[in-house]
């Protein structure tokens, strides 16, 4: 499928990572998750990671959810690491898609997916796979209080696509954005007790409470235009990576819903990777040697249209 | 699916079985024999350095694991059948395993519920398409019981942590030399060809195109459980045993950090947990591991045994399926039964669990912190609704087992045999034509009479299992090996930098630790020839002495420090703790302690004898310590101090008639030297560093030659009083005598010219400063250095001992820069996010085992 028709929104994409050790760093092994992918609203053209130093040794593969990832080595001294992705994504609108899609019942998603694989295959191939998708993850473990929240927003016999729009507002609600809030390793059920988060959190809500009633949920990391165009406000979580959640609606697709801004992506929001939450999509992490201390980070992120 | 049974023990074995006769002999040695064999066993093992490590152990404390030298005799037809059907498992294992980390045909076609991989620990998503250089599985260990119709049924099996083979043959060592004659008249199979098996199934392993590939064995270090057995095995098989700070991933490959450079590894046998394995890629916090382990193994350069995604085959769960797998993935029947199994991700399953939960053994289908089995029938009515509320909460995370009645088998206790329920554990090894099954197993029994649990602890309670042959067995060794003469490659090649730098140690702490023995039991000597106030030179000699050992063993703050005279004048206390406060850095129980240490860091490079030697230091410590409490004086302290010293001279005997002239042993030789030199110059500084009067001076010369060990040449070459002069000839000048200090540097300087060279970017200067320490010491004019100044000091002899030992310490320091690879530290990156460990929910729920 491809995204290049005239609906589609054409963005380069530039993200920065810069390490800096206050001391010699002897050997430094890094993994990344850096290079956008292609999904089916999206074409990835001229990707590229641009490293500094250059590492001795390096090699790309797409890790067990397809996301593009590159291995680094750095075997000599050095002092900073440079990691830049740039690439150009063509994303094409598609809330319109969505507005019209499957008026099933929520139910109805849920035995498809607990049937599969068992008797004969789902006639949509997502749906098999995406068992992997309900269960609980190392970080959005099963929580009452997120069953407690989806239950509001999944009436018997609502549609799915209605009921996670309304379960998107809930969340929006229950949990303010408040940069700093929260840590990495902070759990939804905690984000939500506090009421308080970044992006980060408000994706593992939503998708922690969608998999307690037995449907399947992604964790999206990526990106959002930069400057909006005149007269459409800024985005929350413009300047750094972004996060959502997606929701399978068998037959139809992936449904992507952004709490954080309370919205169905209407093309300015640029997919990098996606897992079962965060720990699954890191963009950079790694291990060095060095004696030195404390090192510093610094991430910058650029969205414009082109 | 049917309840589980509780069915009465089959009969035992008839008169025609194996077993009758081995009894019948066992019964003609009698109680006290066979008791007296008993503690032979456990001689055997102590010698043999068998121990095992728990969490909290102290290093080198390892506790002695129970042989019963009792076997299991099992015969040719019973043991054919369990044979088949293990093989099959281990087949089957590895083929279900490529499966889940390739097409996934099994889950596709709904033969594996999809929560057994996706919501198994486990599988390991950085594995997911991972195909490995050799084959998926190389060593499967088979927990097997014999089920109520007496044939054999699988309860589970191990490939995450498939240990116990090393055990295994230990225990045959043991028991067939506690019972001779008995085992060769039992023709009894061997295990050697499968351990032959086993070697060649990991060399396997290897890339394509490797002919002779290096083998290493990662442990997580000494503090491990298994560690007795990943030595065991490196010493067997002829690996290198090395940690995860010892390999290092470069250009995509692995490389051992060997003595001199760096050396390619072709296949890791990996004892370390696969989510510990690789930092990078897996647990950041891990310092167990190898950043790029799994990268290299991804791309087919290092062969990683087992898989690292091994572990989502550990799984109960999967028990109830195989049937189905083996017809699909094998196109076989199952030969072996497994233990009825409920998993309870199934409904129909999951009540019948709940409504079974007292009679049932209740497990996580993934061995996890805090969630061990269940008992139900122990557990109370509350712990038992909590239980169920955990499986209700995550039904796909639990299963429910049959209680197994296992049969009973002869165990030897209190000079008696009885019967004790037990659980075989055997082994599997993969081969070009099919799987090879170990012809014997680990037997472990319960604890008692009336247990209903057999623990898993390794080492707890085990013994033997004999598979008795019918035809002849051919003896033949673990190195018969028909192929390709492979040419030798060299010693260096196969010895980790940290193993050189621990046999350095052992080395320098063994010279050390003899050192306060000679002095501290020469001390005490003195005191009792010189009681106190008697003589001014005696006391003005032993107050010498005791200052001596505080300087030389460093123990401050020792007999000297703080209120000295008072200190002087008793002191007992302090000459007591400098033997047995282990807590004290310089003491000889710290010495030994880190001499313990460093020997089981790398007790895959000494040999048997040398462990003897090495455990009995052990108890010889915990004598000293009981006796020399408060009075060193004592009778009983000499005698334990004399005992000490004798395991410390065979330790250095050893050395020297046993060890191969290697880097290793260049090493530690270095150390030893390096440490006398350093002993003696701090010993005859701190002595003779100001002149006394005539009477005590001569009493503290013959001290000091005696604590020297030159006493009797000095005399038979000197004949008259004791000079300075001549003195220092001997100790320090004389490149004859073993005890001097030009006799340690030529030896140092040997050892040194013979290790492998340190690579190009390290500056060596310990050689160099080995030249000017030696030519520092023949240059000396000795009476120049016995002259005096005004205060009856003597600055010439002061100077040159401070030089001498400023040199040795600077030539330490640079040893270790030139040879010894120190890390830098592993530091996480930020924004690398560490997943949790997944935890069951409902934390505690109680009626774990005992």
């Amino acid at each position: 499928m491809s995204a290049t028709g005239d609906a589609a929104l054409r963005y380069r994409v530039r993200h920065t990572t810069r390490y800096r050790y206050p001391g010699e760093v002897t050997t430094g092994y890094s993994e990344a998750r850096l290079l956008p992918r292609t999904t089916p609203d999206q074409d990835v053209h001229d990707a590229a990671l641009h490293v500094t130093p250059t590492p001795a040794d390096r090699r790309d593969r797409l890790d067990h959810f397809g996301n593009p990832t590159t291995y680094l080595a750095v075997q000599g001294p050095h002092q900073e690491l440079v990691v830049t992705a740039t690439a150009e994504v063509a994303v094409r609108p598609y809330a319109d898609r969505w507005a019209s899609a499957g008026t099933e019942p929520w139910e109805r998603a849920v035995a498809r997916l607990r049937a599969a694989p068992a008797g004969a295959p789902d006639p949509d191939p997502e749906v098999g796979p995406a068992r992997e998708l309900v269960l609980a993850s190392p970080l959005v473990p099963r929580s009452p209080a997120l069953a407690a929240l989806a239950e509001a927003s999944f009436a018997p016999g609502r549609p799915l696509v209605e009921a996670v729009v309304d379960l998107c507002h809930r969340v929006h609600a229950a949990v303010a954005y408040v940069p700093g809030a929260t840590g990495i390793h902070t759990r939804p059920d905690e984000a939500l007790a506090q009421g308080r988060g970044v992006c980060q959190d408000l994706a593992h809500v939503l998708v922690g409470a969608v998999r307690s009633r037995g449907l399947a949920a992604r964790y999206v990391s990526g990106y959002l235009e930069t400057d909006p165009p005149p007269g459409r406000p800024r985005l929350v979580g413009a300047d750094a990576t972004h996060a959502w959640a997606s929701v399978l609606v068998p037959d139809v697709g992936w449904l992507d819903v952004d709490p954080t801004n309370d919205a169905v992506p209407e093309g300015r929001h640029l997919t990098l990777a996606w897992g079962r939450d965060f720990a699954d999509v890191t963009p950079l992490k790694g291990v060095i040697y060095s004696g030195a201390g404390e090192h510093s980070l610094d991430v910058a992120v650029d969205v414009e249209r082109c | 699916m049917t309840a589980p049974t509780t069915t009465e023990p089959p009969e035992g074995p008839g008169p025609t079985h194996p077993w009758a006769s081995v009894a019948q002999r066992l019964e003609a040695l009698g109680p006290a024999e066979l008791e007296r064999r008993r503690r032979e066993a456990d001689r055997l093992l102590l010698a043999d350095g068998v121990t095992f490590h728990l969490h909290g152990d102290p290093p080198g404390r390892g506790r002695p694991w129970a042989l019963d030298p009792v076997p299991v005799v099992l015969g040719e037809d019973e043991w054919a059948r369990l044979e088949r059907g293990v093989a099959q498992h281990a087949a089957l294992a590895e083929a279900l395993l490529a499966d889940l980390y390739g097409a996934r045909r099994t889950v596709a076609e709904g033969l594996v519920p999809p929560e057994l991989v996706w919501g198994h620990p486990g599988f390991l998503r950085a594995c997911d398409g991972l195909e490995p250089a050799g084959r998926w599985l190389v060593l499967l260990a088979a927990e097997v019981a014999r089920g109520p119709d007496g044939g054999p049924m699988l309860l589970g099996h191990r490939v995450e942590d498939p240990a116990g083979a090393g055990e295994a043959l230990e225990n045959r060592v043991v028991t067939s030399r506690v019972l001779p004659r008995i085992y060769a008249d039992a023709r009894v199979r061997r295990l050697a060809p499968w351990f032959r098996a086993l070697r060649a199934a990991c060399r396997a392993s290897a890339p394509a195109g490797v002919d002779d590939p290096r083998i290493v064995i990662l442990t997580p270090g000494p503090r491990h459980d298994g560690y007795f057995e990943h030595a065991y095995l490196a010493t067997t098989l002829g690996w290198t045993l090395v940690e995860g700070a010892d390999l290092v991933v470069r250009d995509g490959h692995v490389h051992l950090r060997a003595l001199g450079g760096l050396e390619p590894v072709h296949v890791v046998v990996r004892r370390v947990a696969a989510r510990w394995s690789d930092p990078l890629e897996l647990r950041s916090d891990s310092t167990l591991g190898v950043p790029g382990l799994l990268e290299a193994a991804r791309r087919g350069n290092v062969g990683v045994v087992n898989h690292p995604g091994a572990g989502v085959l550990d799984d109960p769960a999967l028990l109830p399926r195989l049937p189905a797998l083996c017809r699909r993935l094998l196109d076989e029947d199952l030969l072996l039964p497994s233990v009825p199994t409920w998993w309870c991700g199934d409904p129909a399953a999951r009540s019948h669990v709940l409504a079974h939960l007292d009679e049932l053994v209740v497990k996580p289908i993934a061995r996890r912190r805090g969630a061990n089995a269940r008992f139900g029938w122990r557990l109370t009515a509350d712990q038992r609704a909590a239980l169920a509320a955990a499986i209700e909460a995550e039904p796909h995370a639990w299963v429910g087992q049959a209680r197994l009645d296992t049969t009973p088998v002869p165990t030897l206790a209190g000079g008696r045999v009885v019967e004790r329920r037990a659980l075989l554990r055997t082994f599997a090894t993969s081969g070009p034509d099919g799987w090879t099954v170990l012809d014997g197993a680990l037997t472990r029994v319960a604890d008692s009479d009336d247990a209903d649990v057999i623990s898993g602890q390794v080492g707890s309670h085990s013994k033997d299992t004999w598979v008795v042959a019918t035809g002849t067995e051919t003896a033949t060794g673990f190195w018969l090996h028909r192929g390709p003469e492979v040419p030798a490659t060299s010693p260096t090649a196969t010895m980790s930098s940290r193993a050189g730098e621990n046999l350095f140690w052992l080395g320098r702490y063994a010279e050390r630790a003899e050192q306060t023995v000679r002095l501290t039991r020469h001390v005490l000597d003195r005191r009792t020839e010189l009681p106190p106030g008697v003589d001014p030179a005696g006391d003005e000699v032993v107050a010498a002495l005791v200052e001596a050992l505080s300087a030389v063993t460093a123990t401050a703050p020792g007999p000297t420090h703080g209120s000295t005279p008072h200190r002087l004048a008793a002191p007992e206390a302090e000459l007591a703790a400098a033997l047995t406060d282990a807590g004290r850095p310089g003491t000889l129980a710290a010495d030994v302690r880190s001499l313990l240490g460093a020997a089981d860091a790398v007790r895959d490079q000494l040999s048997g004898d040398t462990w003897l030697v090495v455990s009995n230091l052990e108890g010889e410590l915990d004598q000293l310590a009981a006796a020399g409490a408060g009075a060193p004086d004592d009778a009983r302290t000499t005698e334990a101090l004399a005992a000490v010293l004798k395991s410390l001279l065979a330790l250095a005997g050893l050395a020297n008639e046993s060890m191969v002239r290697d880097p290793g042993w260049r090493f530690l030789d270095a150390g030893r030297r390096l440490e006398r030199a350093l002993q003696l110059t701090e010993l005859l500084r701190s002595t003779l560093g100001r002149a006394r009067d005539t009477a005590a001076e001569s009493l503290l010369f013959e001290s000091v030659l005696t604590v020297s060990e030159s006493i009797i040449t000095y005399r038979r070459r000197y004949r008259s009083q004791a000079q300075l002069e001549t003195l220092l000839d001997l100790l320090v000048q004389d490149p004859g005598n073993p005890r001097s200090v030009a006799f340690q540097l030529d030896r140092l300087a040997e050892d040194l010219a013979d290790v492998p060279q340190p690579a190009p970017e390290r500056l060596g200067v310990d050689e160099e400063l080995t030249l000017e320490v030696g030519a520092l010491v023949r240059d000396a004019d000795t009476t120049a250095l016995a002259a005096t100044d005004g205060d009856g000091r003597r600055p010439a002899l002061v100077a040159l001992l401070d030089g001498v030992g400023q040199l040795l310490e600077r030539t330490a320091v640079a040893i270790d820069a030139a040879h010894f690879t120190h890390l830098e530290p592993r530091q996480v990156l930020a924004g690398s996010v560490e997943a949790p460990d997944e935890q069951v929910s409902g934390a505690d729920l109680g009626g774990g085992p005992p």
